[in-house]
């Protein structure tokens, strides 16, 4: 969004007194492909988005739509849809967390302690890869299938009631259809974009510093926190961000594994789209999903603090 | 003479309660095909300034690593007093480390780095000794710098900062002077002695510069191939080395092969290439068969063929310098024996005589006090730093 | 000082002219169009033929398909004809379908379809904004003569000029009667304590809204506004209760024989189809919903001779009892009844398959709409299924 129309070519000295004139122009030359990538694939998309938000709300697919500054539409698809927005950050912030969580367990274990097996422990994290979104996501289907054992055994140790009393399921005879089961399959979904970045940093995190705290009394644990933990800071960012993001404006976990009280606004902004064809709050509501977002990851990569961390 | 027999003596702080020796016994340390440290056997006692010297890969880090608990030993015990220490967690050894490769942590400002220790022992305001402490390193005016924004010099001051903060019963210095230039070096020398002797701590230092060791230890053990070879003040070791390793790592030695003839009294004679030597009891490390007579250079006379050599002693005759190099204050010649081997002499400059020239026929002497004796089975060329 | 000058100015008058550039591309660029077209300028050339094809869009399981020495009726018209049919079973949701197509047949270019079947009132918008080709009596001689009478003149097509139904059916509750006890209203579905949660309802605003407006006591054919929100606020009710699961396209055979979802509103023939006997179709005590797929030829279909020939063989009765006896549905052939003495005796009196006058006078058909009603009513049952 910000100023692309606006970028300086790569300038040369300015001290070198007389600039060659072919020298300038290479400048501009190198940017045209990035420029042009960024018109096509950024710009364009963004404006139509843009304008679609700002469509007379009374238009229709079959009688056109028209662009007529209708600012209105973000108050409406804000107000009309602020449940959904709010419940997706909340799924995709607790997916999140726990992604952080268990992601940082799972990359601490394959940078410090696995050894020989670190490639094969990789290999596995992306494994979900190879196969497709969608039947990755129908396959919980089966596995927390009401009358499967998962269910069963969940019963049986009581977690059912847990999630029960915790709010994260409504009923205390099943799983899928519930807010559990959504947060569960964002978790398994977006694990791996949690996890490659934190191992990433991790891995670079040199052993001898972490030795060097525990000759200055740093207990483990404490180590972990004064000096593991910060230096793989920007592998938390950059793994929150990649998960929080998608997962917030995710809508095929909602769909398959979630019940109509666990839409989040990425079911409503496709439905919108795809079958109510109503342009115009489909347009608003995907502006505002970006600006919070936009404005969410700002604020946290302020405090995160991680341009400090070179 | 009587100064070589000194034993080293600790400077012991007057407040000290029971003794807290650092006692390394016949620690071990294996890898998979290699063994790194041997059987070592080690007293520093308390308050002592102690260099670790030796070359490249003799285990001076994996010893200190072990002494800090980063290594756990394959065998052997590390006790500090009366504590066994061996296998206790790193963060509760009174030890810290000046790390070879400073370990400073690149998240934290140099002044946070100085206090980490202080810390995480639960000081609350650290404020005024860690300005002490930068002041003391001449490193104030960069507190809120990054670790990468300091040079290499600057950074392993801090490392020193960090680590003495803790005033820990034993500081281990590995090579923490390696970066700095001579005249910083020379600067941080003298005030890490007078660190040492103020605050009466323990210091173990490791380095490669014999001159840094012997200008600034009690003690100096000279290590290689993860044994120690021989361990005592800087001026014995130098007079008296027990290996050829020592005789050739610490300064330069002449060794010339010998038959020794046996003990005389308190000499040992050697029969060395026809002529007759003697050494002193205390100096020979070999009483039979073949040994390597040894005298350094600068205690080997050199005069003109026929002229008379100042200072009774043994002598050999037959020789021609084949080299001369003047360094201002010494001459030093290169004088092939009729046997053919080389042997160095370094001759003051005192003006008494013209320097001699390459070709000259000359004779040479020592006095037999200086002379030393060491096992022939040992390699003549051990210890030799090949430049 | 005359540099600096010139510099802010040429930076003013660039963010001016990135502005009102911007402004410019918002406001014209991405405007969409009118999407009326009119079919009788867009003919394509018919390559029936030379290209012997037809490209045949619908729902999934509503056809039969060889099986041993059964021919299907398809097989059978490629083999008759020399056609070869591509059929492809892509239309799973009405509006899902419109959206698909929307953009070529809105611009006036082909879908790289001769033929889809879409629901009546979907069917009645595409016909209304010209999307469709008129079909050649000529050519459907069966269709004229044998469709049945109740679906011979809806009020969208009254000639049944533009169209012709696939099938027609009922929409009603199925439940797994090995899981829960009998059902035998919409309203039990909406509040039986042990359905909490386990049942799941359609996306296809018509059928479920009539189910809705006639719980409360409504008419699908003839309600107000207020009805419409009363029937509405029930549905939003019994989602927020959690007595909903999901509401679903046609997808919601495999939650029902699963297990996870133990009652459904559901489309007859489906049922039949699943070939699960623990499934069961009933029509609710409220009433039913009747509907009918269509066939259509859309603009510019290269194939619509061939598309022509399809519906004339679908329309003789021997072929339509073959269809009607895989399918279920009700059969929008005359005398296919009778053809089924030969093809499945035991199917001449399933009442799914030909329903008798009085089952068809309990049927509802839903309310004709505007477009902007429509949309309006659309946009309502959305926010709640979505
Ligand atoms: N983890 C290890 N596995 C195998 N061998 C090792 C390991 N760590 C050290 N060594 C070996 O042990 C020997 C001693 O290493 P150490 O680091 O103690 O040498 P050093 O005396 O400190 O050398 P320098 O003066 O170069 O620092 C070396 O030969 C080294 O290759
Ligand atoms: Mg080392």
């Amino acid at each position: 969004m910000t100023s692309t129309a606006g970028v300086p070519p790569v300038s040369t000295n300015d001290a070198s007194g007389v600039k060659p004139r072919g020298r300038k122009l290479t400048g501009y030359w190198l940017i045209l492909p990035g420029a042009l990538w960024l018109l096509i694939f950024f710009v364009i998309p963004f404006y139509s988005l843009l304008a679609s938000s700002l469509f007379d709300p009374d238009g229709s697919v079959l009688t056109g739509y028209e662009m007529t500054w209708h600012f209105g539409n973000y108050w409406d698809a804000f107000d009309q849809y602020k449940g959904q927005l709010w419940r997706s950050l909340w799924y995709a912030g607790i997916a999140t967390i726990i992604c952080l969580v268990v992601g940082y367990v799972l990359a601490y274990a394959i940078a410090f302690k696995a050894g020989r097996w670190k490639n094969l422990m990789l290999v596995l994290v992306i494994a979900p890869f190879f196969t497709s979104f969608l039947l990755r996501t129908l396959s919980w289907k089966l596995i927390f299938a009401d009358d499967g054992w998962v269910v069963g055994f969940a019963q049986a140790v009581h977690l059912t009631d847990l999630l029960n009393i915790v709010g994260l399921t409504t009923t205390d005879d099943r799983l899928l259809a519930t807010p559990f089961a959504v947060i569960a399959g964002l978790t398994y979904n977006f694990m791996p974009f949690m996890v490659l970045p934190l191992y990433a940093s991790l891995e670079k995190v040199d052993l001898r510093l972490i030795e060097a705290a525990g000759d200055l009394y740093a207990s483990p644990a404490r180590g972990f926190f004064r000096v593991t933990f910060p230096l793989s800071l920007p592998g938390v960012v950059a793994g929150t961000l990649l998960t929080f993001i998608p997962a917030a404006g995710d809508y095929v976990n909602a769909q398959l594994l979630g019940s109509t009280n666990t839409k989040m606004i990425g079911n409503s902004i496709q439905s919108l789209f795809t079958t109510q064809l109503d342009y115009a709050t489909a347009g608003a509501l995907s502006v505002i999903l970006m600006v919070i977002i936009v404005a969410a990851v700002m604020i946290y990569v302020r405090t995160a603090g991680t341009e400090d961390l070179v | 003479m009587s100064h070589l027999d000194e034993a080293p003596s600790p400077q012991t702080p007057a407040t000290s309660g029971p003794s807290r020796d650092l006692r390394l016994s016949q620690l071990t340390k294996e890898y998979a095909s290699f063994t790194a440290v041997k059987s070592l056997d080690l007293v520093v006692p308390q308050g002592q300034f102690f260099a670790l010297l030796g070359p490249s890969g003799c285990g001076k880090t994996t010893t200190l690593r072990m002494v800090a608990g980063l290594d756990v030993p394959t065998s052997g015990r590390i006790s500090l007093g009366d504590t066994e220490i061996t296998y206790e967690k790193p963060y509760r050894r009174p030890v810290n480390t000046v790390f070879q490769n400073y370990a400073l942590f690149p998240h934290l400002s140099i002044a946070e780095n100085v206090a980490f220790g202080l810390r995480r022992r639960g000081v609350k305001d650290t404020k005024q000794q860690v300005a002490d402490m930068l002041e003391l390193v001449e490193l104030t005016s960069q507190a809120h710098k990054k670790p990468t924004q300091l040079s290499g010099g600057q950074q392993q001051r801090v490392a020193l900062a960090r680590a003495l903060i803790n005033k820990p019963e034993v500081l281990l210095l590995d090579e923490p002077l390696g970066a700095l230039d001579l005249k910083l070096r020379r600067g941080m020398q003298l005030e890490l002695k007078r660190i040492q002797t103020e605050v009466g701590l323990t210091f173990v230092h490791v380095t490669h510069d014999q001159e840094e060791a012997m200008t600034m230890a009690d003690t100096v053990a000279v290590m290689n191939q993860g044994v120690i070879e021989q361990m005592g003040a800087p001026i014995e070791l130098y007079e008296n080395p027990r290996t050829t390793f020592v005789a050739n790592f610490l300064g330069q030695s002449n060794l010339i092969a010998g038959e020794i003839e046996g003990r005389e009294g308190d000499h040992v004679k050697v029969r060395v290439q026809g002529a007759l030597a003697s050494v002193p009891g205390d100096r020979a490390h070999s009483e039979s068969g073949t040994g390597w007579l040894g005298i350094r250079p600068e205690k080997v006379l050199i005069a003109e063929a026929g002229e008379p050599i100042d200072a009774p002693g043994d002598v050999i005759t037959g020789g021609y310098v084949t080299d001369v190099s003047f360094v201002g204050v010494s001459t030093q010649y290169l004088v092939r024996m009729p046997w053919g081997q080389e042997l160095m002499v370094f001759e003051q400059n005192t003006g008494a005589r013209a320097m001699l020239a390459v070709g000259t026929k000359v004779d040479i002497s020592w006095r037999p006090e200086f002379a030393f004796l060491l096992d022939a089975s040992q390699d003549a060329k051990a210890g030799i730093e090949e430049e | 000082m005359a540099e600096v000058d010139r510099r802010t100015v040429l930076k003013g008058v660039g963010g001016l002219a990135f502005v009102g550039g911007s402004g410019l591309a918002l406001k014209y660029a991405f405007n969409t169009d009118d999407q009326k077209q009119d079919p009788s300028q867009l003919v394509a050339k018919d390559v029936s033929e030379s290209d012997k094809r037809l490209i045949f869009s619908n729902w999934p399981e509503y056809i039969d398909e060889d099986d041993g020495d059964y021919v299907s009726t398809l097989t059978q018209f490629e083999k008759d004809t020399g056609i070869d049919v591509k059929y492809t079973a892509d239309v799973n949701d009405n509006n899902e379908f419109f959206a698909k197509v929307k953009n070529q047949l809105g611009s006036g270019t082909s879908s790289k379809r001769d033929l889809f079947a879409l629901t009546d009132w979907m069917a009645a918008r595409m016909i209304q904004v010209g999307w469709i080709q008129k079909l050649d009596a000529a050519k459907v001689p069966n269709l004229h003569a044998n469709i049945i009478d109740s679906l011979a003149k809806p009020e969208w097509d009254p000639g049944r000029d533009y169209s012709a139904p696939w099938q027609s059916g009922l929409t009603g509750i199925a439940y797994n009667k090995a899981k829960v006890g009998e059902i035998k209203s919409f309203k039990e579905l909406l509040t039986r304590k042990d359905l909490k949660g386990r049942i799941s309802m359609l996306t296809e605003m018509r059928d479920t809204m009539g189910f809705l407006l006639m719980v409360n006591g409504g008419d699908p054919e003839n309600f107000t506004d207020d009805e419409w929100q009363d029937a509405l606020d029930l549905l939003k009710k019994a989602r927020s209760d959690g007595q909903v699961r999901s509401f679903t396209g046609n997808e919601y055979v495999q939650d029902l024989a699963s297990g996870n979802v133990l009652a459904c509103e559901a489309w007859s023939g489906d049922i039949a189809n699943a070939g699960d006997e623990n499934l069961v179709w009933i029509p609710p005590e409220e009433g039913i919903m009747i509907w009918a797929d269509n066939m259509l030829v859309p603009n510019l279909a290269t194939h619509q001779d061939n598309a022509e020939a399809w519906i004339n063989y679908y329309y003789e009765p021997e072929v339509a009892a073959k269809l009607a006896a895989y399918n279920s549905y009700i059969c929008p052939v005359k005398g296919a009844q009778e053809a089924m003495q030969d093809v499945d005796p035991e199917q001449v009196e399933n009442e799914l398959i030909f329903p008798t006058d009085k089952t068809l006078s309990e049927t509802h058909r839903f309310m004709a709409l505007d477009e902007a009603t429509m949309r309006n009513y659309e946009g309502d049952f959305a926010d709640v299924t979505s």
